[in-house]
């Protein structure tokens, strides 16, 4: 069993407009089965920290429940056709609920599940997924930000299963994974090489090295919380989420 | 076990570039009031970005004036890099499609430049300030057309056409703007033109993926005549 941490924080940018922060993460443990996952809502879409926090439900609840088959799925477009469905149903629920257009919930998505041996992951649109391999942070999937800096893939984009990076593999080696947003990734990831901070190496082994079951106010949550508040936010305007997964190497 | 993350733990990322070229006229015509409140309105949009927290990082501005001949007066620099410009001599013809060209070629080189380095950059600006008609190579007006509609068009370019004065041929620069009309500025508002100009840069430096950024049309009262 993988540790988790998982948390999200509005951005300086936001609290000065004074609107809603809209990214969103969330956990999701079932039938030996952990998923963690986190969205962005982009910038301009009315509702997007609703779409951003069905995507993150959602899409926990995909990887949970369909871990076995898409691990076990040869074809990958149609992995990614499905699970995207599945998301975007969930997202066209709510904008019904609310009289929207669907575009209005408009959010990226990063999500990633191990089981056993073995993980998978998807990724849409910008936002970074690395994992703790071997002693070695490597960079799984790197944000996709098309030409320029305020435009990605959502989620709700037209050719957002071309643009879905699935991955998946065996967990031998593996000590853990990062989920992060392109706010966190302003002060987590290195643009120029395409490679991790450190900081990053040293969150999964902290979560990995705490007690398996944590109180959402235990010391090690609290520590873990206030760096993301305080460090990780006050590096960018934007808002900031982060999600981890941790073993101690024994295990 | 406590998380013990140092300042070298973390990364520091290159903010986000917003290019923005000036292509001018400094033909004969424009000789007198115009180049000198012209003069003064792009020192003005220097002294307005650097006191914006947001644009000071972010803009970079180069500049290119053509006349009987074209030639980049500045390169694309961030604002503690430019130098504010004492004078332009205004002379000769109007060779604008020239001009833009070479603007256009200046902002292909820096975002070359950006990519190589790593460095994110937003959807780069032109903006094209005549007061008469240009009258340089033909074959150098229609390249410069379609290269600027096309960008326009590829969403890779925002363009501003701005006429100056009553002689300013409107057509001309309609050609240049498929999406909106080229805006002729009221007298010599420069001053204004740039205010305005430097908060729109603000403003798309502070957008984040999925913004758009729309212009400030009620921004464009008393300076410009669409």
């Amino acid at each position: 069993m993988f540790n988790e941490f998982h948390h999200q924080v509005r951005g300086r940018g936001h609290e000065l407009d004074g609107t809603r922060g809209q990214d969103r993460t969330q956990y999701l443990s079932r039938g030996g089965v952990q998923a963690i996952c986190l969205a962005d809502g982009a910038g301009s879409a009315s509702h997007s920290e609703f779409g951003a926090q069905a995507v993150a439900d959602e899409g926990c609840a995909a990887l949970v429940e369909q871990f076995e088959q898409l691990v076990a799925s040869v074809d990958g477009g149609q992995i990614k056709i499905e699970l995207l469905e599945r998301l975007l149903t969930k997202v066209n629920m709510l904008a019904e609920r609310h009289g929207r257009d669907v575009h209005d919930f408009a959010s990226t998505f990063l999500g990633v599940a191990v089981s056993g041996d073995k993980f998978l992951g998807a990724h849409v649109g910008d936002g970074v997924i690395g994992y703790l391999k071997d002693g070695d942070m490597r960079v799984i999937s790197a944000p996709d930000n098309s030409e320029f800096a305020n435009q990605t893939t959502f989620v709700t984009s037209h050719g957002a299963a071309g643009s879905m990076r699935l991955f998946r593999g065996s967990l031998q080696g593996v000590t853990g994974f990062i989920l992060m947003s392109d706010g966190a990734g302003d002060s987590l990831f290195n643009a120029r090489t395409r490679q991790l901070a450190a900081a990053c190496e040293k969150l999964i082994v902290a979560v990995g090295a705490a007690p398996a079951r944590l109180s959402q106010n235990s010391k090690h949550k609290k520590q873990w919380r206030k760096f993301i508040d305080v460090r990780v936010r006050n590096a960018t305007k934007d808002d900031c989420s982060i999600g981890v997964f941790g073993r101690s190497v024994a295990s | 076990m406590a998380l013990n993350i140092g300042a070298d733990d973390l990364v520091e990322n290159p903010t986000p570039r917003v290019p923005v070229a000036l292509c001018l006229d400094t033909s004969g015509s424009m000789m007198g009031d115009k180049i000198c409140e012209l003069v003064k309105g792009v020192n003005l949009f220097y002294d307005a970005i650097d006191e914006d927290d947001d644009a000071h990082d972010a803009a970079e501005v180069s500049i290119v004036e053509f006349n009987s001949a074209v030639s980049l007066i500045q390169d694309f620099a961030s604002i503690e890099r430019l130098n504010r410009i004492d004078a332009i001599d205004a002379t000769g013809g109007t060779a604008l499609g020239e001009g833009v060209n070479l603007a256009l070629d200046t902002l292909e080189k820096r975002k070359s430049t950006y990519s190589n380095a790593g460095v994110l950059y937003y959807q780069p600006w032109l903006v094209l300030m005549t007061d008469g008609k240009p009258n340089g190579r033909p074959d150098e007006l229609e390249r410069a057309v379609h290269r600027v509609t096309e960008l326009v068009a590829q969403k890779k370019l925002t363009v501003f056409p701005i006429g100056i004065g009553a002689d300013v041929d409107m057509n001309v620069l309609a050609r240049f703007s498929p999406n909106r009309p080229p805006l002729r500025l009221q007298g010599l508002s420069f001053r204004e033109f740039f205010e305005w100009l430097s908060k729109s840069v603000s403003r798309v430096s502070r957008s984040t993926p999925g913004d758009t950024v729309k212009l400030d049309l009620e921004g464009l009262a008393g300076w410009a005549e669409l």
